[in-house]
């Protein structure tokens, strides 16, 4: 082996090394590129009603539909959109290793999260909920249930409700990790879990597709942790080094915003008057700086 | 929802999954008989990379394989100013090959071992090459030996197409979740693509039973 090849061998080493280490990546795309490629690479995590794939592989929900518009603001045709669909935890790993050039699936603005990608303003707020069986045989009416006592709360990994849980002292042992929405159903009707944590339209959403198997908790309480009402904010992200395009992106999305448009996509997908008018009341800046 | 309507994105998923098996059987049946033999070769370097490749890939986990080319690769390519984006076809192939073909190497490795001594020593009595003995002597007694542990190994990758899923490959698997999302009607699906599964392995048990007689035809004719 040449001394050449022993150094760019040992370069490889360091560099896989390092990329364990990077929480940032070079290379990602700007808006001129996009334009000059023709085509953007927008992902979906298959949650009804934030961001999901139909059966015909049309992208729906409150997230592709609003990046449709401000995509086709942003002089590309909507046509140019390439949807990849990949697991809720995958969508920032897959940002940071540019496998796509931002995210569609309403994530919760989160101080940590914003560490490692970049958020648009906030499309959408929304609240939590618990999916249980039907008639709610447990008496379950808010996430402190699971803190005491052995009954279990299923969780999606890399969800926002797995810190909320732990938060509020929820034990290891009764939290349930599922990989996917779609598991939720058969989580809770074989008792798994005795109740799926997530968003209320998930959990209603999800409900509605049970057969009449599970319900929504009605008297649900939500959880206050740290203080503070537990309502999250979900925007679009991008890699790290794509603040042109996240710029760009959020001057349209803050103009769409105004629209009725825009208001008739969230309600189409089940958001309350108080979901719209909430979404304007809190900027990224706030949300991200928040402990 | 009727379970006929699932068919058809089922068996365009399922096309996914032969193209995965197929090519990535291929990658691994090469890997297996180029590092097999690699480790049994007088030259050390030749020994060292097959030895290495063969420990690294069968003793990590197929899916952290998967993630580590699909998500940190582009990272370290970024990091060292290449670009290592492998189109996820390409990464789903390279792993699963890579993967299978470091088990099977084991079994080309085991199969020319067993060959009787007294072979080579014959060839080499005839005066055959140490490349002509393999090749015309070795191998053939060895590769009807193979043939069974390949085929096992074979229907395992086919299943294990399915981790392919989770690096956005359209696959058997990933429609399978795609439709279970939006229809939460998980019993049916999942029952759909047991059979299918199923199927496509029985078809690739004929393939390597077909495969297996063709490749031992010499031992009929010497009876």
């Amino acid at each position: 082996m040449s001394m050449k090849l022993k150094m760019s061998a040992k370069a490889i080493m360091a560099a896989a090394a390092l990329a364990m280490l990077a929480s940032t990546s070079a290379g990602a795309v700007t808006l001129k590129e996009i334009k000059h490629r023709g085509y953007i690479r927008i992902a979906v995590a298959n949650e009804i009603p934030y961001g999901y794939m139909d059966p015909n592989g049309d992208a729906k929900g409150a997230g592709p539909d609003v990046a449709r518009v401000i995509v086709k603001k942003l002089g590309l045709d909507p046509k140019d959109i390439q949807w990849v669909v990949t697991n809720f935890s995958s969508l920032i790993p897959g940002l940071q290793a540019n496998r796509f050039d931002m995210t569609a699936a309403e994530m919760a603005i989160r101080p940590e999260r914003c560490q490692k990608v970049l958020y648009s303003d906030p499309n959408t707020t929304y609240g939590e909920g618990l999916l249980v069986k039907k008639g709610n045989p447990d008496g379950i009416h808010a996430y402190t249930d699971f803190a005491k006592g052995d009954k279990k709360v299923a969780v999606m990994a890399g969800a926002d409700q797995l810190q909320m849980m732990q938060k509020l002292g929820v034990p290891e042992g009764n939290i349930v990790t599922i990989a996917s929405n779609s598991d939720a159903i058969s989580t809770v009707s074989t008792g798994r879990a005795d109740a799926y944590a997530a968003t209320g339209l998930t959990a209603s959403q999800l409900a509605d597709k049970s057969n009449g198997k599970l319900q929504i908790v009605s008297d649900f309480k939500d959880p206050i942790i740290d203080g503070k009402e537990t309502r999250s904010w979900g925007g679009f992200n991008f890699n790290k080094n794509s603040a042109d395009l996240q710029k760009a992106f959020d001057k349209e999305l803050d103009a769409f915003k105004k629209t009725d448009e825009w208001k008739k996509i969230l309600q189409g997908y089940g958001f309350t008057p108080t979901d719209i008018a909430q979404s304007t009341a809190k900027t990224t800046k706030q949300l991200c700086s928040e402990k | 929802m009727h379970w006929v309507e699932f068919l058809k994105p089922l068996s365009e998923g399922a096309w996914v999954t032969i193209q995965l098996a197929v090519y990535s059987t291929i990658l691994g049946a090469v890997m297996a008989f180029a590092s097999g033999i690699g480790k049994l070769s007088p030259n050390w370097f030749i020994k060292g990379i097959s030895v290495v490749y063969i420990e690294v890939f069968r003793g990590t986990s197929l899916l952290v394989q998967l993630f580590w080319l699909y998500f940190a690769l582009p990272i370290a390519g970024d990091l060292i100013g290449v670009d290592l984006r492998l189109p996820p076809v390409v990464a789903g192939v390279l792993a699963l090959g890579l993967n299978i073909g470091a088990y099977g190497a084991e079994v080309v490795r085991g199969a020319i071992q067993a060959v009787s001594r007294n072979q080579y020593e014959a060839a080499r009595a005839l005066n055959f090459t140490p490349r002509q003995a393999l090749w015309r002597i070795a191998l053939p007694q060895a590769i009807p030996e193979m043939m069974p542990s390949f085929c096992n190994l074979a229907v395992q990758n086919l299943k294990d197409t399915a981790l392919a899923s989770l690096i956005s490959l359209s696959d058997l698997a990933f429609k399978a979740e795609q439709l279970r999302n939006y229809y939460q009607n998980s019993e049916t699906i999942y029952t759909i693509i047991l059979f299918m599964y199923f199927g496509m392995a029985l078809v690739l048990t004929a393939i390597m039973r077909a495969l297996e007689h063709s490749v031992s035809r010499w031992r009929r004719v010497r009876k």
